[in-house]
């Protein structure tokens, strides 16, 4: 009779994936342990002796790794090969030389796709909600709280029935289509857009700088005290609004993306020029 | 911080940090995330508004940090809930961008706590995989899950907990001995003010590099930019116009192999 994984195994097999693929990463085989956990009641039903269930168990303890949220289609995939393999139309060595080559796309556009590209989006509309009022700023964080994981627990699976049900091929089809670049060009869209509005009202940069002298008002025929004459902010802000946190912000992104410069390191740079421009406004008497 | 509000925030440290017993996508993504975290501490502090006050600049701050291929660059849970549970504590009777200048300093300590922490638990689970071995060995397909989800998971409830409690205990009782306001002295909350406002050009600086890709993307980002700073349109504002432009994005690049098609139909 041609064995199958029955539904409530698959679904087993997702639940185990889902919650704990982080769970014992580490160097040597990163994810790997996590996919044993999830392939065990596969291994369990497909096959029969404790030779072939300790066969299978360890194939699937060997190093594996990917972005776990879009990269359950890869558990789908190998569930499926796992089949062929009990039915005789496969071999281990296919089902080992599949999930290592599943690492790198898998990771690559879940990467990309997901963990660089939606999660900020979908973070800054909350933040954007939570910034709306103050009676309702709770509805930002409650909002993300709810779409995120419901969102990602529904892709997850029906990635994962996807690997499952159509194999590499379906997988193929998914990545190639063009579909999936259109979508992310226009989310990218999206992020740009909304990326550029928080830099303008989040990042916060300022010259305290500025000239008080008397200044002598020949209209009124009095001295004035104590007149700013000139301020670095204002005079920068006419020239085109917001130049400074701009300017840090393309700064920040040169440094990070063409001079590999770590979060760490940059955030030691920010300190110090702060620091400067706290020296500098307690010189000119700004900040007093 | 009563006791009780230590040991939950500890929880919630280790709920949203890596491999924790509810999933990276409800702990790390969810609860992990600064927008999300500064929330909970604000409920279980009893101080939303103060605590989504720093949260949200931190999110901002922290946009870019997404862990990429796995390599955690800075441990997001412990930074933003020691972050903003300091905030809180310390920052009684602060204007708020000394308030955000202070949770900024302590994610940073509570970042570099987790960083620590993570480079620990990573070490101990090493072990781990002799122990799955020998169960595979076995074929034991129904002890599968101890090396993973029981063991790995109670590596990583110590690593966060545990050291979590000391922080936050440290933090109650250093800010129970004096008033903090009056302790630090002018020019450093004028410094915390300033680096608190620069510091969310990290956020988008990192978040510009996963997003630009092509050289007009330049121009949506000034687009932006410009929307803000020229017509003063909220954040909100602006994201409904980025969901409407994205639709129209969407549709434009969907009809354009089909026109080029009907195109070369009427040639023919």
């Amino acid at each position: 009779m041609e064995k199958k994984i029955s539904e409530k195994t698959l679904r087993k097999s997702f639940r185990h994936w889902f919650f704990w693929h982080g769970c014992s990463q580490q160097a040597e085989s990163m994810l790997g342990l996590a996919f044993g956990q999830s392939m065990a009641p596969v291994v369990d039903e497909l096959y029969d002796t404790k030779e072939e269930k300790a066969a299978g168990l360890k194939r699937h303890i060997t190093l594996f790794n990917t972005e776990p949220q879009v990269g359950s289609i890869s558990n789908g995939v190998i569930c499926g090969l796992e089949e062929a393999n009990a039915n005789g139309t496969g071999t281990p060595e296919l089902i080992s030389s599949t999930k290592v080559a599943l690492i790198g796309p898998t990771s690559a556009i879940g990467d990309s796709l997901w963990v660089a590209t939606f999660i900020p989006i979908l973070l800054t509309i909350c933040l954007s909600i939570a910034q709306t009022s103050t009676e309702l700023a709770w509805l930002g964080p409650v909002l993300y709280m709810l779409i995120y994981p419901a969102g990602t627990a529904l892709l997850s699976w029906k990635l994962f029935r996807l690997g499952y049900r159509s194999g590499i091929d379906g997988m193929h089809g998914f990545m190639v289509t063009g579909q999936l670049d259109k979508l992310t060009s226009s989310m990218t869209v999206l992020g740009l857009l909304v990326v550029g509005a928080l830099t303008a009202s989040f990042v916060d940069v300022s010259i305290p700088f500025q000239i008080v002298r008397d200044v002598f008002d020949p209209a009124a025929g009095e001295l004035l005290e104590n007149q700013v004459i000139f301020n670095a902010d204002d005079m920068l802000n006419s020239v085109f609004p917001g130049i400074l946190s701009l300017g840090l912000t393309i700064g920040v992104y040169y440094l990070y993306s063409l001079k590999k410069w770590s979060p760490l390191k940059l955030m030691g740079l920010i300190l110090l020029i702060a620091g400067a421009l706290t020296a500098l406004g307690y010189l000119t008497g700004v900040f007093a | 911080m009563e006791i009780y509000q230590v040991v939950l925030i500890s929880l919630f440290v280790y709920l949203g940090s890596i491999g924790s017993i509810v999933g990276n996508t409800i702990g790390w993504y969810t609860l992990g995330r600064p927008l999300v975290a500064s929330f909970v501490v604000g409920v279980i502090l009893g101080d939303v508004p103060t605590a989504l006050l720093v949260g949200i600049p931190l999110q901002i701050m922290y946009m870019g940090n997404v862990t990429p291929g796995g390599a955690v660059a800075w441990d997001l849970s412990y930074a933003t809930y020691i972050g903003v549970a300091g905030a809180i504590v310390f920052g009684q009777g602060m204007e708020a961008a000394q308030i955000i200048g202070l949770a900024v300093v302590f994610a940073g300590i509570g970042g570099l706590v987790g960083q620590v922490m993570w480079n620990i638990s990573y070490a101990l689970n090493l072990p781990l995989n002799r122990l799955a071995h020998k169960y595979a060995d076995a074929g034991e397909v129904n002890k599968m899950y101890i090396p993973n989800m029981v063991l790995g998971q109670l590596i990583g409830f110590a690593c966060r907990f545990i050291p979590a409690v000391i922080v936050l205990t440290t933090m109650t009782t250093a800010s129970q001995q004096t008033d903090f306001a009056t302790l630090i002295p002018g020019w450093v909350t004028t410094l915390l003010g300033l680096f608190g406002g620069m510091m969310a050009a990290l956020g988008m600086g990192i978040i510009l590099s996963f997003l630009l890709k092509k050289r007009y993307h330049w121009a949506i980002f000034l687009i932006g930019f410009t929307l803000v700073t020229y017509f003063q349109l909220d954040i909100m504002a602006v994201a409904v116009v980025a969901i409407l432009a994205a639709i129209l994005y969407y549709t434009v690049l969907s009809n354009l192999p089909a026109k080029e098609g009907a195109e070369h139909g009427k040639e023919n």
